[in-house]
Parts: structure tokens; C-alpha cells; sequence
């Protein structure tokens, strides 16, 4: 290759001008979106001991299990399986892990940890998370509990990984409540049901006796807010996860639906029918005083708050078709949002703010979707036949929602509850022990 | 050695461990401050926990609830892994799997063309020639499985070194293509966390400094970072942190020996606007 002797003349030029050091600068603008390879070996026991929920190597292992089920179930990281690792973390080494042989396996982080029994019957479960590549530590937590509640250290230690590496917060320490339902079409039983937000520690809540539907949690998640069809009558009542009690909210000769809570747990909206016109009315709880919001004829239904509590979004069908209208949390400045093809129903703020999920429904379909507060930047995430029900993770990343299969004459369509990341790439089903509909994601426990 | 023996040195062994182990994490757990569970969780966490493990009705609703109870016979549910979403496992197991934590592995493709180029270029080259790429084709064709397995033969660094007489001074267009040999090594081992919502508005610097052999010497200084804000702090050290590992993944970098001047320091700015 030879030069042109007017660019060779340039380049003496230049490097005249140019200091002999001047530093290289390199912009690097794009890189790959794969997800991180993640080690995660077994916890390491400081002894054998037993305990309740088995000997701490078993539970050393089980934690193991539970944190990489949790990061793989992101889409963000690549759990290595745990056949290929050169080597094992024995305790003493959970401080000072030997990297190269991580570096081997093609982790890019790892998690080593403990669990010890304590005197006093709980266990302490450590968790440390390293860079392999620059041999730091990022963070470590320790967690004393109940053996018998193993899991949600497991699950703590998973959020903060997940924390340390994205920069958001997590969301594997929360639970999901749901109306698990069973039987034929005519005899559907619908039971509200709870479980971790991985399908553990699934329970029942009421014996289906009375048909119910969309369950919401209150803030400080030991509260359930619900719509019962008891004695016939379709109402709204409160349910304590801690005592089994239940409560109607307002006793009223109206058909009231639809709750959800305040961002500060003290009041309600829902909505109430009167006299063929359904509107929107926040209940404070404690002085069971009722303020109406929306005034128009129509239905206006399915409201939600903004995190901040300023603002409320809700679906109405005032201007001829069901279309999601943001307002104040006041009633006033009523505005819509939604102008895209279709019906759009079920509208759900992010706990984020910056988002509202959606059902939308047009062509023959129900898919989930997201917009912003303002109506724009619509996408959706899903498509498939029946998608509805959306209910955002703690963090905001991940809507939970049901999807219900074509029904026959007598049967219903199976109903399965699904979860979608915001780039609507990984989908993934949450199996239930019967069909599952209408879940509501937790907070984060505390 | 006989049983006792043995038996005696793993003793030995134990106690050793067992001490260092109490030693080092006593000072490591203690070091901070642990938040614990059983303070952080109000009492009616436990309670509920209580509950879910022991299939009871709940106790008696007031007058105003529904007559519900949870029947004895409700099916009790596996709680455990059984009832736990699928052990997602998003890819199988795949040789990519298995090698060092080379990004350029995949895809796979790209690669092998440049390996061979790179063994190409190494043949023309000569044999008498100290050249780090025929050097790491080599490596690549021994060690398939190596520990760390030499990155990213890049035949723009070799044509670059090729074009560029021995000693001679960096003109423009040498300096273009050093960039973009450093910068196509540098990309496929990035990896940002794009979730955050304020990442389009972040980018970060590093300083680099390397051997000769193409390694990177030590850890990348973090000289500078735009786009954080009191909100985002949290984001940005896990940003600045994927710029750092990206770099360390990649080393060693393949550049041409003779120019090593003009690389043995530079700085990268990575900004992700384009990928969103």
C-alpha cells in the first residue's frame, strides 16, 4: 500500500501538530445485550446442623437454587449450571474465592454465601457477590431468620444481586395473590389464593364459596382488597392475610367493584353503580366517607393511582368505546389518553411512574401493553389470544397478567398467569395448581 | 499413610479451616452491620408464614364477611421447587459455554473468518517475524479450551500493521484504523444494563493502560461519567462498572506490537445512545 505524497504530507503535518503522547480516545457506542453468565454454587455450610427445614448443606444448597432461579428468571443473567464449575466454595473460602477457576467456567459474577445454625434455632444465611474479572467484592448481606423461612433470605440475597449489577431495585421478595379457579363453565369456583412470586408457599385464602375477583394489595401488603359475590351481591371487602378476616368496606345497597389502594395505604377507589351509571369514588377507610370523582354517564371503572398519589388513570367509555382517561386525584382535569386502534381497558401505573400497562383489545384479540402517563410511546408487549389483567412488578421492569386459552361450550379456556419483561422478550408462565387469573403483585416484603 | 494418619491430617485440616473460616468471616460479618430478618420483618410475617405451613382454617370473619373458611381439604398445593416456575435455563448448554469469557465466541462465525485471516496474514508474514497474532492463533488452535483464551485476531489490526512501516510516525488514517481495531474488540464485550430508564442520557470514561503483549495492566481507571444525576446513582456505578468488565473481558487485545506508543495508554468513552 503506498501513500499519495500530498496525504503523506498531511499526515507529517499532522503529527507535527498533534503532541508525540497525545492520548488515543476511542468511542465505543454500541456493545451486545446478552444476558450475564452468573456463578452460584452451593452455600457453604459452617457445620452440619440440623434444623427444621432440613441440614444446613441442604439448605446451603436450596438458597443456591432459589437466587439462581430468581436471576435466570430476569432474562438478564445465564445461570451457569453448576456441573461445569472446576470447583466447589467451602467456607473458608466464601470471603476469598479463587477467581481463575471462575474465570474458567466463563462467569462474568459470583455469588458465594453460608448458612449457619445459630443457638438460638434461626440460621443466618450470608450472601457475597463478586466481579471475577476485576476480583472485588459488590456487596454482601446477611440475613437471620426462622428456618422454616429460608426461602425469603434466598430471596433477599438474589434482590440484592440484582440490585448491585442492573441498578434497579429488585423484586424476588414479594409475593403474588390470584383467583385460582376450577370446575366446569356454569360452576366455575373462584378462590383467592397466595404465593411467592417464584409459585412457592402457595395457599388458599378462601374456600370458593363465593365467587371472587380482582384481588389488589394494600402497601404494606397485609391487606387484600377484592370484589366478593357473597349473599349475591357483588361488593367490595378488605382481607387481612394475617388473620383470615374479612371485611366489607361499605355497606351500601349499590354494586360496588373495581378497588385498589391509595399509594399510602389509608383509602380506596373503586367503583359503584348507581342507577345504570357506574363512576369512580375514593373511600377513605378509616372514616368509611365516600367522594365521588367522575361524573359522566358511561362507565368509568378500573382506576389507579400514580405512585406520587396525585394523579389517578382509569377506562371509561364515555366518548362511545372503553378508552383510558388520566385525571387528578381530586376528579378534576379528566383527560384521554389512549387513541390508538381498538378498546383499552384495565390501565395499571407503574410503580415506577413512568408507565401504564394496559389491556388492549381489537382484531380479535386482548394483548398487553405499556404506555407513558401522557398516552405516548405506546407498545405492546404480548400477543396472543386472551392477554388481560396486567399488575407490575415491585421495580416496574415485569407485568404479571393472565391468558386464558379459547373456551368450548361447556368448558372454560384454561387460564394461566404469564409474566413479560418491558422489552416484551421474556415471557415466561407461572404454574399454578389450578387455573390462575386476576394476580396482583406484592411490594417488596419488608 | 495409614487410616489414623489420615484421619489425624484431616482433622488437623478441619480444625485449620475451621479457624480460619471463624477468623476470617467473624471480621468479614461483623465488619458491617447486617440487616437481619427477624428485626426488619414485622411480626405479622411470620404469623402468615406460621399459617401457610400449617393448613388451618383462618380464624372466624366478623359479622360483616362472607361465612368463608378455608376447608381442611383444600388441596394442599407443593409448595416448593415443584410448584417454582421451570429452573429457567434460558440457553443450553452450548460450546460457547464452555470456553473462556470471550464474547467474540459468539457469534461463532465472525470469528473463525478472522482466525483465519489472522493465520493467513501470519503465514504471508513470515516466520522469523515476532507476530503476537500468528502467536495467538497458535494458542487458539492448542488451547481451544485455555483458561483465558486470546481475543479477537482482528484483521484490521493486521492490515494496519501491515500498511504502517516499523517506527514511523501515527498519521491520521493509522490512528482511524487503531481506533476501530480497538473499538470492534472492545463493543462485543459490552454488555450495559439498558433496563435503567435514564441510561440513554449516561456514558463513561476509562483510561487503559497496556503491556505490550496486549494485556490490560491492572484495573481501568474511571476518569469521568456524564448523565448521573442524585436518582441514578445506583445505576451509574452498575454502568461504569459493565464499561470496566467489558474491557477486562477483553484482554488481551490484539494490536499491532510496533505501534504499541500509540496504544500502550488510551481512553475509551462508552455511550450507548445508539443501542436503544
Amino acid at each position: 500500500m503506498r501513500f499519495h505524497p500530498i496525504l503523506a504530507l498531511f499526515a507529517a503535518l499532522l503529527s507535527l501538530a498533534a503532541p508525540a503522547h497525545a492520548v488515543l480516545r476511542v468511542d465505543i457506542n454500541t456493545g451486545i445485550q446478552q444476558p450475564m453468565p452468573i456463578a452460584v454454587p452451593a452455600f457453604a455450610a459452617q457445620a452440619v446442623a440440623q434444623t427444621p427445614a432440613g441440614s444446613t448443606t441442604d439448605l446451603g444448597r436450596q438458597v443456591a437454587e432459589v437466587i439462581s432461579n430468581d436471576l435466570a428468571s430476569t432474562g438478564l443473567f445465564r445461570v451457569i449450571d453448576p456441573a461445569a464449575f472446576t470447583t466447589t466454595v467451602a467456607f473458608g473460602d466464601v470471603g476469598q474465592p479463587q477467581f481463575p477457576n471462575w474465570r474458567t467456567v466463563a462467569a462474568q459474577a459470583l455469588i458465594t454465601g453460608f448458612v449457619t445454625a445459630n443457638g438460638d434455632g434461626t440460621v443466618t444465611v450470608g450472601c457475597y457477590l463478586y466481579d471475577v474479572f476485576s476480583e472485588e467484592e459488590l456487596t454482601r448481606q446477611g440475613f437471620t431468620t426462622q428456618p422454616q423461612f429460608w426461602r425469603r433470605a434466598a430471596h433477599k440475597c438474589a434482590d440484592a444481586v440484582y440490585a448491585r449489577l442492573t441498578g434497579e431495585t429488585g423484586y424476588f421478595d414479594s409475593r403474588i395473590v390470584y383467583v385460582s379457579e376450577t370446575g366446569p363453565k356454569t360452576a366455575r369456583i373462584k378462590r383467592l389464593a397466595i404465593m411467592d412470586q417464584d409459585g412457592a408457599n402457595h395457599r388458599f385464602l378462601t374456600n370458593g364459596q363465593s365467587l371472587v375477583l380482582t384481588p389488589r394489595f394494600a402497601p404494606n401488603q397485609q391487606t387484600i382488597a377484592y370484589m366478593s359475590f357473597a349473599g349475591n351481591r357483588p361488593r367490595v371487602y378488605v382481607y387481612n392475610i394475617g388473620t383470615g378476616r374479612q371485611e366489607l368496606v361499605l355497606d351500601a345497597p349499590n354494586m360496588t367493584f373495581a378497588p385498589r389502594f391509595a399509594p399510602d395505604g389509608a383509602s380506596l377507589v373503586i367503583s359503584m353503580a348507581v342507577g345504570g351509571n357506574t363512576d369512580v369514588y375514593r373511600l377513605d377507610l378509616s372514616s368509611r366517607r365516600l367522594t365521588r370523582l367522575t361524573t359522566s354517564p358511561g362507565i368509568d371503572t378500573a382506576a389507579s393511582y400514580s405512585p406520587d398519589g396525585s394523579k389517578i388513570v382509569f377506562e371509561s367509555d364515555r366518548g362511545g368505546s372503553q378508552q383510558i382517561y388520566v385525571m387528578n386525584a381530586d376528579g378534576s382535569n379528566q383527560q384521554r389518553i389512549s387513541f390508538g386502534d381498538g378498546r383499552y381497558a384495565t390501565p395499571v401505573w407503574s410503580p415506577r411512574g413512568d408507565l401504564i400497562a394496559f389491556t388492549r383489545i381489537g382484531g380479535g384479540k386482548f394483548q398487553i401493553g405499556v404506555m407513558r402517563p401522557d398516552g405516548g410511546g405506546e407498545r405492546l408487549l404480548t400477543d396472543s389470544w386472551q392477554d388481560e389483567g396486567p399488575t407490575w412488578s415491585p421495580n416496574g421492569r415485569v407485568i404479571m397478567f393472565f391468558r386464558t386459552g379459547q373456551s368450548s361450550r361447556t368448558a372454560s379456556g384454561r387460564a394461566d398467569l404469564w409474566s413479560v419483561d418491558l422489552t416484551g422478550v421474556n415471557l415466561r408462565p407461572l404454574r399454578t395448581p389450578l387455573d390462575g387469573s386476576d394476580p396482583a403483585w406484592s411490594p417488596l416484603l419488608p | 499413610m495409614t487410616m489414623t494418619e489420615g484421619r489425624a491430617m484431616m482433622l488437623a485440616g478441619g480444625a485449620h479451616l475451621a479457624l480460619l473460616a471463624g477468623l476470617s468471616l467473624s471480621w468479614s460479618m461483623t465488619a458491617k452491620t447486617l440487616p437481619q430478618v427477624v428485626e426488619a420483618v414485622p411480626v405479622e410475617i411470620v404469623e402468615i408464614s406460621d399459617m401457610a405451613r400449617v393448613t388451618e382454617p383462618p380464624k372466624p370473619s366478623m359479622e360483616a364477611a362472607p361465612q368463608e373458611t378455608v376447608e381442611a381439604t383444600a388441596p394442599t398445593p407443593a409448595p416448593d421447587e415443584a410448584a417454582a416456575p421451570p429452573a429457567p435455563k434460558p440457553a443450553p448448554k452450548t460450546a460457547s459455554d464452555m470456553p473462556a469469557p470471550n464474547a467474540k465466541a459468539e457469534p461463532p462465525k465472525p470469528a473463525d473468518k478472522a482466525k483465519d485471516k489472522a493465520a493467513d496474514a501470519a503465514k504471508k508474514a513470515g516466520p522469523q517475524r515476532l507476530d503476537s497474532q500468528q502467536l495467538a492463533s497458535l494458542l487458539d488452535k492448542k488451547l481451544p479450551k485455555a483458561e483465558r483464551k486470546p481475543l479477537n485476531t482482528s484483521a484490521l489490526a493486521t492490515s494496519l500493521e501491515k500498511s504502517i512501516p516499523r517506527g514511523a510516525q501515527l498519521d491520521a488514517r493509522a490512528t482511524a484504523t487503531l481506533e476501530q481495531a480497538i473499538r470492534s474488540q472492545v463493543a462485543p464485550c459490552w454488555n450495559p444494563p439498558i433496563g435503567g430508564a435514564e441510561v440513554g442520557r449516561m456514558t463513561v470514561q476509562l483510561r487503559i493502560q497496556m503491556a505490550k503483549d496486549g494485556r490490560v495492566l491492572g484495573t481501568p481507571q474511571i476518569i469521568g461519567q456524564t448523565g448521573v444525576t442524585a436518582a441514578n446513582s445506583t445505576f451509574a456505578k452498575a454502568f461504569a462498572e459493565s464499561a470496566r468488565r467489558a474491557v477486562l473481558r477483553c484482554s488481551p487485545l490484539t494490536l499491532p506490537p510496533d505501534l504499541y506508543d500509540a496504544w500502550k495508554l488510551f481512553e475509551l468513552n462508552f455511550d450507548p445512545r445508539q443501542m436503544l
